[in-house]
């Protein structure tokens, strides 16, 4: 029972915060709704016993993320006069294609069987014993390449970032 | 190698050559290409001797390699073949392309700059030509057909007139439009037959001139009606090819682009527009629509005829009202053209014997008449009717091939065309009481345009030629005005001959080709009548 | 597998070069280890080996086209000598992010499972994002760069939400699984594939997802653009083949309607946009939204030797693409811009250049006897023999339009005059990878069964 309603508070303050986060003015209230978002989102891996991907997202995402995107924003000091304005057909073109995808979405979501069929039915596939042996058993390959993702990235990072002699 | 390989590919051997030597020997390009052209020439002849009269019903010097062989995994396999024959049909052609070629190589003199490039696209496009009318293989007739426009293109676009570009951009859509959607229907039948012996679907066009090889429900079937977009199968896939062939041949309404061609391309590739392409169409028309689609040639002759009516009036109405003789001669063309789909669509053997004589004798002829504008326009640069008088006297020489040339294309007994217009107009008018195709009156409207063309041939050769000598550009245009030089005389003088050739002794044409197309009509009626009873449309196009 | 390791190891090298500063190394062994990698390519031929419990499968369609991509690379690293010395000091670096890149295509082309389908997209993409935007001091580049880094991760995200569905639908990532899961029916599987295509169209420019295309590849430099419309599409189309071959086959009926829908889209949008460029390098661009249009044409037919149809294809377009863009780079380096004016009188001063441009967009435009046009023969039947007529008449209507743009820039060269044009300098690496491009073109264009029986 607490569970049930832990969920449904969680879910409220994640749809809430995250529409919070386009409707706001101010860019940095959007960021800061943002790590709401994530926090609400955390608060579900935990229901969910996936304690290991509760942390990752609450150290990564909430914490160095977001911290990187507040500097960022301070830094370029945004405000709402600066938003760029849309002209109106561009704004409807987006709400008719936005609304079919949601169309989509809640239709697929809806016909969901929700008994468990198809994904995992195992409780604590989130602990991090778990999802290492998954990690380093059938998902090896993918893992040591994304090694590669990451030097790609970092040597990219470097070249755009440095300075030119 | 047999003697059909070398005519094709005798050019692209010299074509590299002339590629390989450096410019410091571009005046022998000039020498190479006519070399060519003549030993071409030899080759032809050596096909005429060899060419076994009597059956020339059935395909003759038949060279076949494979090509392009794929498998398609649960499409079967796909087969190209590199397939070369002639026939009672395709010979003639094939030797009027070699002679004209030489032609068109002598006339090549006045080319001046840039001219390994030239040459060697004239080389590029003459082994085409050649292949075009051998080729036995769809995919290759299209490959050729194809490589063909490219030169050409080229050779318009640098060597032309001012508004070159213009014309060879409009001459190059326009066929290219035809060709493309040719291509669908070719893999349209691609899919349709099948080789009788190995079973593989086929592009051969032998097999497919086959009723018995296509499969029973296939897009092609000449069976039961099958309907491509709600238009039956047949009819849009004869409609579409007879397209593409009828922008070559030029049909009115899609002439457009053969003016605009014939004013900006140089003197030679006049001579091969109207000597050679033209005739490609006329013979795709026979042998690729009319061959593969009988059914849907019969069902649509009295719009063909029709067409063929309206090419020759409206062509020699166009002509009249002309001040370039350039383009005049081009009208003439449309006009004359006009009969070859007449004699066509008459489906009688004295109709489709004419039209073919009157393709070999317009190549004579128009060769004649375009190497003749050439004459004037190199020397004063202008070919207006009006700014010439009495070039008679002046140039007595060039009045006399003038003369010829005229008369020969106004039909007078004697000389080729009148043989290949009457021969056409005798099967036009039997074909009402043969097969009731097309009605008397077409044939009656024929004959006007061959008397229209004798007012505009006349009439010129009266305005430019007769009366007192005045030139617009005075002195300087008479002291540039000299008459005909000795390789000018090399061009005139066997093409003279050539359609006198065949206007006393047409036989030297009909030994070739008469047992093929007497069999082919028969033929090509019988089966086409069987097809269309069984097919039953239900509207008629005959109004 | 090995080829993998060679290509990503290699890039690693190649980095530790630069460090050294061993300047003169880099293309040598760059193009010695791409040699090594496509031979342990070859050798994989006809093995069919699963690889780390079946994310990868080499089988002959794997091979075929790691080949393909390794070659193309190393075609564009012919071009490459004092290319990016002019713009950066950090040449190294720029050789080692197409490697990552080329590592990435890889395994586009070999996955059998969708976290590889996604780790090779991002290898792939990530590496692009940088070098589109190599100079730094270029604002076009920075906003091609920054352009494609957003529309790119737009595009992840559709295509993770996607994996993530049919992941919900079916239970597994693996390819072979999700074929035989039998779910196809289901809402979800169904809203997962259309969210899976819509991300993987934005990779391969098909529209209405095309609009970054343009506009990155006129910021990015021409060598990258190149590479861009070669080696990239070339991979995004082997992956979206391999994917629907592979996985949705069974589905077809659903997606093909979609398919068709996008195959006209991008067919129109590109080829008539085209026409109205008088720049060559945009000219380009659309041109390739255009081929990706024509491609989309062959994966309806899926398996109706589809992929026999797409390697033919995107060979054929691989190699005009690197002789055109490489005779882009020429000429507008040495006359200041790439309109199409540039190109007057190329004829006259670089005749082989004028040559070799004219086979190349004769063989985009598919005019006979070049590669170009059994490409689209090949993809046309293909595509009729499913019935699909319609869309072939739209398609060869398509390629006449496609004809008329492409020849723009022949008029330009041989019948336009340039009265102070001076001959462009051509350097050793461009003279021979501009003749094998040449020689290939033809090749295939006479002897189309070479390429068409591989696979």
């Amino acid at each position: 029972m607490l569970t049930q309603s832990l969920f449904y508070f969680l879910s409220f303050l994640a749809i809430f915060s995250a529409l919070a986060v386009i409707i706001a003015k101010n860019p940095v209230h959007s960021v800061l709704y943002l790590i709401l978002t994530f926090f609400a989102i955390t608060g579900h891996y935990i229901l969910l016993n996936a304690q290991f991907l509760a942390i990752v997202n609450m150290i990564v995402y909430a914490g160095a993320i977001m911290v990187l995107f507040l500097f960022v924003l301070m830094l370029l000091n945004l405000n709402a006069e600066t938003e760029p304005q849309k002209p109106a057909y561009i704004k409807i073109a987006g709400v008719v294609s936005g609304g079919l995808l949601l169309l989509v979405l809640v239709g697929a979501l809806k016909t969901v069987d929700v008994s468990g069929a198809g994904g995992t039915t195992a409780t604590d596939m989130g602990l991090v014993e778990n999802l290492g042996m998954v990690l380093f058993n059938e998902f090896l390959l993918p893992f040591e390449l994304a090694s590669v993702l990451l030097l790609t990235a970092m040597v990219g990072a470097v070249l755009i970032g440095r300075r030119e002699a | 190698m047999s003697w059909i390989s070398t005519i094709i590919f005798l050019p692209v051997v010299f074509l590299v050559i002339i590629l390989l030597l450096p410019s410091r020997f571009r005046e022998w390009y000039r020498y190479i290409t006519l070399g060519t052209a003549i030993l071409q020439a030899g080759i032809a002849c050596i096909i005429y001797l060899r060419f076994d009269q009597a059956g020339s019903d059935g395909f003759q010097f038949l060279e076949k390699v494979p090509w392009i062989h794929l498998s398609l995994g649960n499409l079967g396999r796909l087969e190209i073949d590199y397939f070369l024959g002639v026939d009672g049909l395709s010979a003639p052609l094939l030797i009027l392309s070699a002679v004209v070629m030489v032609a068109a190589a002598i006339s090549s003199w006045e080319i001046k700059e840039n001219m390994k490039g030239y040459f060697a696209l004239f080389l590029l496009m003459d082994a085409a030509i050649m292949g075009v009318f051998c080729a036995l293989d769809f995919f290759l007739f299209y490959v050729f057909y194809e490589l063909m426009l490219l030169p050409l293109y080229f050779l318009i676009g640098m060597w032309g007139g001012p508004r070159r570009e213009y014309a060879a951009l409009k001459f190059f859509l326009y066929t290219l439009f035809g060709s493309v959607f040719m291509l669908l229907v070719i893999v349209g039948l691609y899919f349709s037959v099948t080789d009788p012996v190995s079973g593989a679907y086929t592009f051969n066009m032998l097999h497919m001139m086959d009723a018995a090889n296509f499969v029973p429900g296939a897009v092609f079937s000449p069976e039961v009606v099958q309907t491509i977009l709600g238009v039956p199968a047949r009819l849009l896939g004869f409609a579409v090819i007879f397209i593409a062939f009828a922008i070559k041949v030029p049909v009115v309404p899609l002439h457009t682009w053969l003016p605009d061609a014939h004013v900006e391309a140089p003197t030679p590739i006049s001579i091969i527009l109207a000597g050679l392409l033209l005739k490609i169409g006329g013979y795709g028309i026979l042998r690729i629509c009319f061959g593969i689609f009988p059914d849907s040639a019969l069902y649509f002759s009295w719009f063909i005829g029709m067409l063929g009516v309206i090419s020759i009036l409206y062509g020699a109405l166009n002509a009249l009202a002309m001040k370039d003789l350039k383009k005049l001669i081009a009208y003439s063309s449309v006009s004359h053209m006009g009969f070859v789909l007449l004699g066509f669509a008459s489906f009688t053997t004295e109709g489709t014997s004419g039209a073919l004589l009157q393709m070999v004798s317009h190549g004579i002829l128009s060769t004649m008449l375009f190497f003749l504008v050439g004459v004037l326009y190199n020397r004063v640069h202008d070919r207006f009717i009006p700014n010439f008088r009495g070039l008679a006297s002046h140039m007595p020489h060039y009045t006399a091939f003038v003369m010829v040339a005229f008369f020969a294309s106004l039909g007078l007994p004697g000389f080729s065309a009148f043989i290949a217009e009457a021969f056409t107009l005798i099967g036009t008018f039997n074909s009402q009481s043969v097969n009731g195709l097309l009605p008397r009156w077409m044939a009656i409207a024929g004959s006007l345009g061959i008397l229209l063309s004798a007012a505009y041939f006349l009439w010129t050769l009266q305005r430019m030629f007769f009366g007192t000598t005045r030139f617009r550009g005075g002195e300087a245009w008479s002291k540039q005005l000299i008459d005909l030089r000795p390789h000018e005389w090399a061009v005139l003088l066997p093409m003279a001959l050539l359609t006198l050739m065949l206007g006393i002794f047409p036989s030297l044409f009909f030994d070739l080709s008469n047992s093929a197309l007497a069999n082919m009509v028969q033929e090509l009626f019988e089966t086409g009548k069987r097809h269309l009873d069984s097919l039953q449309y239900t509207n008629n196009l005959r109004f | 597998m090995t080829s993998l390791i060679i290509v990503s190891v290699l890039a690693v090298a190649v980095l530790y070069l630069g460090l050294f500063k061993y300047k003169t190394a880099l293309l040598p062994v760059s193009v010695t280890g791409l040699l090594a990698a496509a031979a342990m390519a070859a050798m994989d031929w006809d093995l069919e080996k699963m690889y780390f419990s079946e994310m990868m499968l080499f089988d002959n369609y794997a091979v075929a086209f790691s080949i393909l991509l390794i070659l193309t690379t190393l075609l564009i690293f012919g071009l490459s000598r004092n290319y990016f010395e002019k713009i950066s000091n950090n040449v190294a670096e720029y050789y080692a992010l197409m490697l990552f890149a080329l590592a990435g295509g890889v395994v586009m082309v070999s996955f059998h499972n969708l976290a590889m389908l996604f780790i090779g997209i991002e290898i792939l993409s990530i590496s692009l994002y940088v070098l589109a935007g190599i100079r730094r001091k270029d604002p076009a580049s920075n906003e091609a760069s920054l352009k494609y880094f957003l529309m790119g991760a737009f595009a992840t995200g559709f295509l993770l939400f996607g994996t993530a569905l049919i992941y919900g639908a079916t239970g597994s990532f693996n390819l072979a699984a999700i074929a035989s899961s039998g779910a196809f029916e289901s809402a979800l599987f169904r809203a997962g594939v259309l969210l899976m295509m819509v991300g993987l169209s934005f990779k391969v420019s098909v529209a209405p997802f095309h609009t970054w295309t343009p506009d990155v590849y006129e910021g990015s430099p021409g060598l990258i653009a190149m590479f861009m419309a070669t080696v990239v599409k070339t991979a995004g189309f082997a992956a979206f083949l391999r994917l629907f071959l592979m996985a949705f086959a069974e589905a077809s009926a659903f997606w093909a309607i979609t398919v068709a829908i996008l195959c006209i889209l991008t067919l129109f949008a590109g080829n008539i946009t085209a026409v109205f460029q008088d720049r060559f390098k945009r000219l380009l661009a659309w041109s390739s939204v255009s081929h990706a249009g024509y491609l989309l044409l062959a994966i309806l037919a899926v398996g109706f030797s589809a992929s026999s149809a797409v390697l033919v294809y995107t060979i054929a377009y691989s190699l005009a693409s690197v002789a055109a863009f490489g005779i882009m780079i020429l000429v507008s380096r040495a006359r200041g811009n790439d309109h199409l004016d540039s190109f007057n009188g190329l004829a006259r001063t670089n005749p082989f250049l004028a040559f070799t441009l004219t086979l190349a967009v004769c063989s985009l435009a598919g005019i006979p006897l070049t590669a170009g046009f059994f490409g689209k023969f090949y993809v046309f039947k293909v595509a009729l023999a499913q019935g699909y007529t319609w869309l072939v008449v739209l398609a060869v209507i398509n390629a006449m339009i496609g004809i008329y743009y492409y020849f723009k820039v022949i008029i330009a060269m041989y019948m336009k005059e340039n009265a102070n044009a001076v001959a462009i300098q051509l350097n050793p690496g461009f003279r021979l990878v501009l003749s094998i491009v040449v020689f290939l073109i033809f090749l295939f264009g006479i002897f189309p069964g070479l390429i068409a029986n591989i696979l």
